[in-house]
């Protein structure tokens, strides 16, 4: 069974359609990159997985329950925050809370769910475990302005990870970083791939895309226009729309 | 001599004092709530309340004070505000928790405006409610954001309370100029400079160190 079923989901903003009808699914354990030039819909259709966004239409299901569907829910606050559990979220801007540290950066949400102390305690250990998996431990109790760009970010990932999503999403997670940053963020990306982590990444570094994934879905004016393994979409690509974007990229 | 005009203008701070520490009292918290209404996506709410902000801000406070205290008596026909001095400390009070409230708002709302979208963003993704999303991320952020120009507010409030005298609030200027006609004397109304500034002072360092504190994190 899939984890994730995307069903014909669409989304105006002012009239004008950003996403056209997407309709996809990946299985657990997969890597699944959106490519596309700026404007084809990719973040915004990673928004709406969150809920950051409202789909207009379509329905959305994690493992085998239907997490939204457009035509009859009216979802209240604490549905929308229930669901988001499913989903983990790295931001291009990394957006971490400028007064915690690192560490309790990472731990704040699932502290705030912890029961006992004992609960606590485990949770605090996870975050730093998860911490030390970034080759972060020496930095724990720093605050984010005193860490660079590529720290921030992976202090980002570890966050996203301590609520145990079935689904980490990426939106563009090296955009905002200086090229020797990137390099040190797509390690941890590919070591997560390595470990079978579920992953939805949004990117524009498509030499990445393709090493890393296991699907890539190549989108073009808020449709999927090619969908496939990287040997397809990146090295064969059948779509003329794909063939010239990917042109740019390799020139 | 300098000792007795020294504890005169002690009790004339004494109603500075008042004036200044039940005024922050009220309008901190006000401010926040009319920070809210002109940040409301209902219009009806918030015309009408930056309506009044334009109205507070765009008039002198003194006239304010007139209006307040004079007004009820001339266009409703009644004193609302009691006799004597009690009802003359009460005018006063809300004239200046009015004005005071409508400044604080607009520094509150420049303040939870400048805080990003994306710190909400990450709250909602992590599963945050609406009230631990304000309490735990973006409240002291805001914080850190407003002491600076709270703190020229604050400080401009001790030297504003000295306004009040055109409606006969008692004061410390009010006990200063009280020597000129009583003992022919001027010093001990520039001396009332002292206790301004000395206060002032005070408050700066306490403002200081609220900032330094905050200074941990950026």
């Amino acid at each position: 069974m899939a984890i994730l079923e995307v069903h014909e989901i669409r989304k105006k903003f002012d009239e004008e359609e950003i996403l056209k009808g997407i309709s996809f699914s990946m299985e657990k354990g997969q890597t699944l990159s959106i490519i596309g030039s700026s404007g084809s819909g990719k973040t915004t259709l990673l928004r709406c997985l969150n809920f950051l966004e409202t789909p207009d239409e379509g329905t959305i299901t994690v493992n085998g329950d239907l997490l939204y569907f457009a035509n009859v829910t009216h979802m209240s606050e604490e549905e929308v925050r229930k669901s988001r559990h499913h989903f983990g979220m790295v931001f291009q801007q990394f957006n971490l809370f400028p007064q915690y540290t690192a560490l309790e950066n990472v731990i704040l949400a699932p502290k705030l769910e912890a029961k006992s102390k004992e609960d606590v305690a485990n949770v605090v250990e996870r975050g730093k475990e998860l911490l030390a998996k970034m080759g972060l431990s020496d930095r724990m109790d720093n605050y984010p302005h005193q860490l660079s760009g590529g720290q921030q970010q992976r202090v980002a990932i570890a966050r996203a990870l301590a609520l145990q999503p079935d689904i980490l999403c990426f939106d563009e997670p090296t955009s905002a970083l200086d090229p020797e940053l990137t390099g040190e963020v797509l390690k941890v990306i590919k070591e997560l791939a390595d470990q079978h982590t579920t992953m939805i990444i949004v990117t524009h570094e498509i030499g990445f895309a393709k090493e890393v994934s296991d699907e890539i879905i190549f989108m073009d004016g808020g449709v999927i226009a090619e969908q496939g393994p990287p040997s397809q979409v990146i090295d064969n690509p059948t779509n003329e729309r794909t063939k010239q974007f990917l042109a740019n990229y390799i020139g | 001599m300098f000792i007795n005009v020294t504890l005169s203008l002690l009790e004339g701070f004494l109603g500075t004092l008042k004036l200044f520490s039940l005024t922050l009292l009220f309008s901190l918290p006000l401010g926040l709530i009319i920070s809210f209404g002109s940040m409301n996506k209902n219009l009806i709410v918030k015309i009408p309340i930056r309506f009044i902000i334009w109205v507070v801000r765009g008039t002198p406070l003194m006239l304010q004070l007139l209006i307040i205290f004079y007004g009820p008596g001339i266009f409703l026909g009644m004193n609302i505000w009691g006799a004597g001095d009690g009802g003359r400390f009460t005018a006063a009070l809300v004239a200046f928790v009015i004005n005071y409230a409508c400044y604080f708002s607009e520094i509150y709302r420049g303040g939870i405006q400048s805080i990003p979208k994306g710190q909400y963003e990450a709250a909602a993704v992590l599963g945050l409610t609406k009230g631990q999303t304000f309490f735990r991320i973006i409240l002291l952020q805001v914080v850190k954001k407003i002491v600076p120009p709270i703190s020229n507010e604050v400080i401009t409030l001790v030297k504003d309370t000295s306004l009040a005298r055109v409606i006969a609030f008692y004061e410390i200027i009010w006990e200063g100029e009280r020597f000129i006609k009583s003992a022919g004397i001027i010093w001990p109304l520039f001396y009332t400079g002292a206790f301004y500034l000395v206060f002032s002072g005070l408050l700066t360092l306490l403002f200081g160190y609220v900032e330094k504190k905050l200074d941990y994190f950026k």
